[in-house]
């Protein structure tokens, strides 16, 4: 156990520090690898729970994809940090107010009234099954309908996506294979039969 | 479960070191004598003329947005397709419901020309 | 092994976590050097390969053969030197190839090579790799960006693109594998492919369109030929890795070479089955017995598709690659994963019948 423990202090600390990192560098590219650093060790915390499932399901969703996003926007966008930290001061009081009042929320919420250990009994260790297997076998039977309801917010997102994003230039030219391969000789070659021209 | 996992721990951290300790040996054994040419970015012989971290064509964000959406649908399907001997014909109707969704929003960005490229 | 080792370990009075620890270690060392080996003879075997198939005949000077030349190529790297560009970013350019290579190494903490042969035997093997690999394309974002260099930059977001498209296509298809095999460890995935019609029980045939999208899928997702618009000589020079040299540079390559191998051994483990004979059922005597040396055979006939493809096929161009991996590669899953739940279903055999 004591070896779990240390490993379980290690990442907590990775996570915490990389955490804090994230929130003071000024380089954004920095700031989104060290969000990277953070979601990596919080998958090994998952695993210390013996929830494998979700811990690779983050590592593969959130650091293979969502952050890929992430750092293709700050990569590209150029953002110029001076120009961000003109109006600090300014705002300063009441960003202030703002962040007492989030934290004061968080504390109501996740403190020992609803989240503390008493609160729920220990779940009985449930031996060597595969939990993805246990998670398949509950979700898609007892929780169908908020599955269902997941795809529908996939489509949403889908349709936002494009109507946000995609913008047409009207100047790039495509090809259209399908065309291309319907193509026949008689299209494109005309075979024109004429007289040799007479010698002279 | 986790004694499994212990072996997989050590070998991400080895991969690092193995890595860490390569480039460190490039370091010691190569030598080093910069000068201002060989220092400038490659660009054919030309001397750079703009910063090289552009603006990108926004098509690179949606690819990654979509990217993303599609992740997601196959981290859904992967505990669907261990068990699916197991939870009969009405979980399998269910994962058919969800990916027929999701096919419409494949129809729509193909026929929104998403996936075109130039 | 394990326990062999840790016998041993004990047998010398050391702590049983210092014996596991150690046991551990050797192992990976054990895998890690096997690998490094692998990837230095499949460097002269494509340049040997390529040499041939273009009536050549392929490096001969260093050693019988050419056989010592990966050793001085890897010498020669050394000994160059690492260039850092004027306006990098030095510590993320450093990072960067290590940031490609880890993971094309941690992956194969999981992979077995024969029944029982694998370093941590884990309920969610297949996920893992996933996950693992998806990791490798910040090698490539980090080394584009960190470069400070056009060319990088441009080489860098392309192949992230194209890295990410064919990641869904490969997704999907491993989905069909673990839709036959109903589970998510190798050694469950290679014994549900046994039966008596030795290569017929496998899983390529009733997945045979998964098995060719996964296979051309990993040579999209490694960046080779004819997929490699990322290091397009003619076009962006050497892509994400122009500004690097020296050890630097063969990070990435080993990197590379690593995934190469990779893939390999995954469309063998998945499709191929394994370490199974393709005779088993057949023929009672050795060659109808599953051993390493098939799961060798299998994995050395990808990697010699790798380098049959990249010596034939001229290199796409950037447009046809994303249609392929969106157009063609995605609906085609789709529909084959839903062919394979009906086969399933239906119980049809020799592959999906009622155990």
């Amino acid at each position: 156990m004591a070896f779990e423990q240390i490993v379980f202090y290690a990442f907590s600390a990775v996570l915490v520090f990389s955490a804090g990192v994230v929130i003071t560098v000024r380089n954004p590219v920095h700031a989104a690898l060290f969000l990277v650093l953070c979601f990596f060790s919080t998958a090994g915390l998952w695993l210390l729970l013996r929830a494998e499932f979700l811990a690779i399901a983050l590592v593969l969703v959130y650091v293979g994809a969502v952050m890929v996003l992430f750092l293709f926007v700050v990569m590209m966008l150029d953002i110029n940090i001076a120009v961000v930290r003109q109006g600090f001061a300014r705002y300063l009081a009441v960003g202030g107010v703002v962040a007492i009042l989030l934290i004061a929320v968080m504390a109501m919420v996740v403190g020992g009234d609803y989240f503390g250990l008493e609160r729920t009994p220990v779940p009985e260790p449930i031996g060597e099954v595969s939990n993805t297997r246990l998670l398949g076998l509950q979700l898609y039977t007892d929780y169908v309908y908020p599955f269902e309801i997941a795809s529908v917010i996939l489509l949403v997102a889908i349709i936002a996506a494009i109507a946000l994003t995609l913008r047409r230039r009207p100047d790039s030219r495509y090809q259209e294979p399908g065309r291309q391969v319907e193509v026949r000789r008689g299209d494109r070659v005309r075979l024109v039969s004429m007289k040799s021209e007479e010698r002279r | 479960m986790l004694e499994n996992y212990l072996p997989i721990l050590i070998f991400i951290v080895v991969g690092v070191i193995v890595g860490g300790a390569m480039m460190a040996f490039g370091f010691i054994l190569g030598p080093h004598r910069p000068d201002t040419a060989k220092l400038s970015p490659y660009e054919c012989g030309f001397e750079a003329f703009e910063d090289s971290r552009m603006k990108f064509d926004v098509r690179f964000y949606l690819v990654a947005i979509l990217f993303i959406i599609f992740d997601l649908e196959i981290a859904f399907l992967f505990p669907w397709a261990i068990v699916l001997k197991d939870i009969g014909l009405f979980g399998f109707s269910a994962m058919m419901l969800f990916l027929g969704i999701l096919v419409i929003g494949f129809i729509y960005e193909w026929k929104k020309g998403a996936l075109q490229w130039e | 092994m394990t326990e062999f080792l840790q016998t041993i370990f004990i047998g010398w009075g050391l702590p049983e976590s210092l014996a596991i620890g150690l046991t551990i270690l050797l192992q990976i060392a054990l895998i890690l050097g096997v690998l490094f080996a692998a990837v230095a003879y499949l460097t002269l075997a494509e340049r040997k390969v390529i040499g041939y198939m273009q009536v050549r005949v392929g490096p001969n000077r260093v050693g019988p053969r050419g056989l010592l030349q990966p050793i001085a190529d890897a010498l020669k790297l050394m000994f160059k030197e690492i260039i850092i560009p004027a306006g990098a970013d030095k510590k993320l350019f450093l990072i960067a190839p290590v940031l490609a290579m880890a993971p094309s190494l941690a992956a194969w903490a999981v992979l077995p090579v024969a029944d029982g042969w694998v370093l941590a035997d884990i309920n969610a093997g297949l996920l893992y790799v996933l996950a693992i690999t998806s990791m490798g394309v910040y090698g490539v974002i980090v080394a584009g960006w960190a470069s400070n260099s056009k060319y990088a930059f441009l080489g860098a977001m392309r192949s992230a693109a194209q890295i990410v498209s064919y990641e869904i296509a490969m997704g999907f298809a491993l989905v069909g594998v673990l839709m036959a095999a109903g589970s998510l460890n190798f050694g469950q995935i290679v014994a549900s492919q046994q039966g008596e019609y030795g290569l017929f029980s496998w899983f390529w045939l009733p997945l045979l369109p998964l098995f060719v999208i996964y296979f051309v899928s990993g040579v999209a997702e490694t960046n080779r030929a004819p997929f490699d618009v990322a290091e397009g000589e003619s076009e962006i020079v050497a892509g994400f890795h122009v500004e690097y040299s020296g050890m630097a540079f063969a990070v990435f390559f080993l990197g590379e070479y690593a995934n190469m191998i990779l893939i390999s051994a995954l469309a063998a483990l998945l499709f191929l089955g394994g370490w199974l004979s393709p005779f088993q059922g057949w023929t009672d005597s050795w060659l109808g017995q599953s051993s390493i040396i098939w799961m060798l055979i299998k994995t050395s006939f990808f990697l010699f598709l790798y380098l049959w493809f990249r010596a034939t096929f001229p290199r796409y161009r950037y447009d046809q690659i994303m249609r392929l991996g969106w157009k063609v590669f995605i609906p085609i899953t789709i529909v084959w994963i839903v062919v394979v739940g009906g086969l399933v279903m239906g119980e049809i055999g020799p592959w999906f019948a009622a155990a």
